[in-house]
């Protein structure tokens, strides 16, 4: 596989977390929202769940390719 | 950026609560409808969604036993229902946006920089004869043709640049800063000029610098009569006349006559007696017509007035036809009087005061005078007879020479200062 150069996210359909400190974060490649409070946040990936513990946490948007969440994040977790 | 396109689209936030509203957000990304700024409030999410969105969200919400409220409205199709109330104020808008266009493209301000020798209001003058003037349309100005025609125009002016900036129309000029020659009083080679008499006399003092003296202190002359001919004879060895040289007639000639002045003034005269009362008003206008606030009609049998009146200016140099200002009406009577003896006399001085300041202000002297001033019973004549001198003559071009041959022979004596003005040049045969 890696011989092949091939996107990782494409083949192995994993989700791409790009964080901005603590305070922003950009996820691509989701199934869909499980859970959504302002203290918890947990997202379907293809095979497992990302949780994102924090305080104030709110969705600035929201779509079936991407979307942003903004607040004081405090963890993120893979279940 | 995101947020203007969505403004101009019009959205709403929308208030959701109920079962699993996070399904209600994938539902939503799955159908393309996008929601954004979502906030959990434990109970309820609130979340902005377009408006199109919105009445997409119907069968969303039934499959996910969610319900929804709008909370706010934001966007121009919201903010247009609410101007259909206010329709004046659209209106009001419209019509400024209008206004302001059209009157961007008229001249409102001439601004003249530049000039020192010309002023300002001579240009402005001139600028109206080329019908260029505040408030006229931009599109019929042409800059090119004025900027000519000034350069043109005027002698003094070497460069003009004209430039219209914004609604004012500027112009600057540079103007010619060489002291110019005084080309007037010289006289072509070839032709030479004269003094002659501008009135008939006694010539009573005569010093010639150039040219050749007709006349001799004491002689009477004609108006008219020349007294210096430029034409000096060039004499040949035998002193027959070879040709002539033309110069400028130069010389310091007094001229003595007399002239007689009569001033006459009536013992009883008419004078405005003001009585002392008077009304004030405000007027304004419009073009020509006025109208006087603050007066109905006058009581006064015979009344002057007399006003100020402004017109109102905008920006430096736009005039509006507006005018306004105050009027005075004064009453007054006209009463007959005598004047007093004491009155006649200063009356008199004054006349003959002003008799004699006009002529010292052309120069001519007074040598002797006989003033007298009659008194009757109606008025008083004042009669002056006077003896003037003055320096009575001006320059005219040479007449021919064949007409100065028959007055040179009037004497010898003129001939040989004449000769001594041609000895710088000696005479080769």
């Amino acid at each position: 596989m890696e011989s092949l150069k091939l996107p990782k996210d494409t083949m192995l359909g994993a989700s791409i977390v790009t964080l901005t400190g603590n305070r922003e974060a950009f996820i691509e490649n989701y199934k869909g929202i499980l859970e959504y409070t302002k203290e918890l946040i947990v997202l379907q990936g293809k095979n497992s769940k990302i949780c994102f513990e924090g305080r104030q946490l709110a969705i600035e948007y929201y779509t079936n390719e991407d979307m942003k969440i903004s607040g004081s994040i405090d963890a993120v977790r893979y279940i | 950026m995101l947020h203007w396109v969505q403004y101009i689209r019009g959205y709403v936030t929308i208030k959701v609560w109920g079962y699993s509203t996070e399904r209600l957000l994938n539902l939503c990304g799955n159908h393309d409808i996008l929601v954004w700024d979502i906030v959990n409030y434990g109970e309820y999410d609130t979340m902005n969604i377009s408006v199109r969105g919105f009445f997409a969200l119907k069968p969303l919400l039934k499959k996910t036993g969610t319900r929804a409220a709008i909370v706010r409205k934001y966007g121009l199709p919201f903010f247009m229902s609410k101007m259909q109330k206010r329709k004046m104020f659209v209106a009001g808008l419209l019509c400024c946006l209008l206004f302001w266009m059209l009157t961007a493209g008229y001249i409102w301000n001439i601004e003249i920089v530049g000039n020192y020798v010309l002023t300002e209001d001579v240009l402005l003058d001139y600028l109206e004869e080329k019908e260029v003037h505040v408030a006229m349309k931009k599109s019929r100005l042409q800059i090119e043709e004025l900027e000519k025609a000034l350069r043109e125009d005027y002698d003094v002016i070497t460069w003009t640049s004209v430039q219209i900036k914004g609604t004012t129309l500027c112009i600057y000029i540079k103007e010619n800063e060489m002291p110019e020659y005084d080309q007037t009083g010289q006289a072509d080679e070839g032709t030479g000029t004269d003094l002659i008499a501008t009135r008939s006399g006694v010539v009573s003092y005569i010093i010639t610098r150039s040219g050749v003296p007709q006349v001799a202190p004491g002689d009477t002359v004609e108006k008219g009569d020349v007294l210096i001919s430029g034409a000096v004879p060039v004499y040949n060895e035998d002193t027959t006349v070879r040709k002539y040289q033309m110069v400028q007639a130069d010389a310091d000639i007094l001229l003595r006559y007399t002239e007689s002045v009569s001033v006459k003034k009536d013992i009883l005269y008419e004078e405005k007696c003001y009585s002392g009362r008077q009304k004030k008003m405000f007027m304004v206008g419009i073009n020509d017509r006025e109208w006087n606030l603050g007066l109905g009609r006058i009581p006064y049998g015979e009344y002057d007035i007399s006003g100020e009146k402004k017109q109102v200016r905008l920006l430096d140099r736009l005039y509006l036809p507006v005018f306004y200002g105050s009027k005075t009406v004064q009453e007054y009577e006209m009463v007959q009087r005598n004047h007093t003896e004491e009155e006649m006399n200063a009356l008199m001085q004054e006349e003959w005061r002003k008799i004699i300041t006009t002529l010292e202000e052309k120069g001519v002297q007074i040598t002797e005078k006989n003033v007298t001033i009659k008194k009757t019973d109606a008025d008083w004549v004042l009669h002056a007879r006077m003896e003037l001198e003055e320096a009575a003559v001006q320059t005219a071009p040479s007449k021919t020479v064949a007409e100065e041959e028959t007055s040179t022979e009037e004497g010898e004596q003129p001939a040989e200062e004449g000769q001594q003005a041609t000895e710088e040049q000696p005479v080769e045969d």
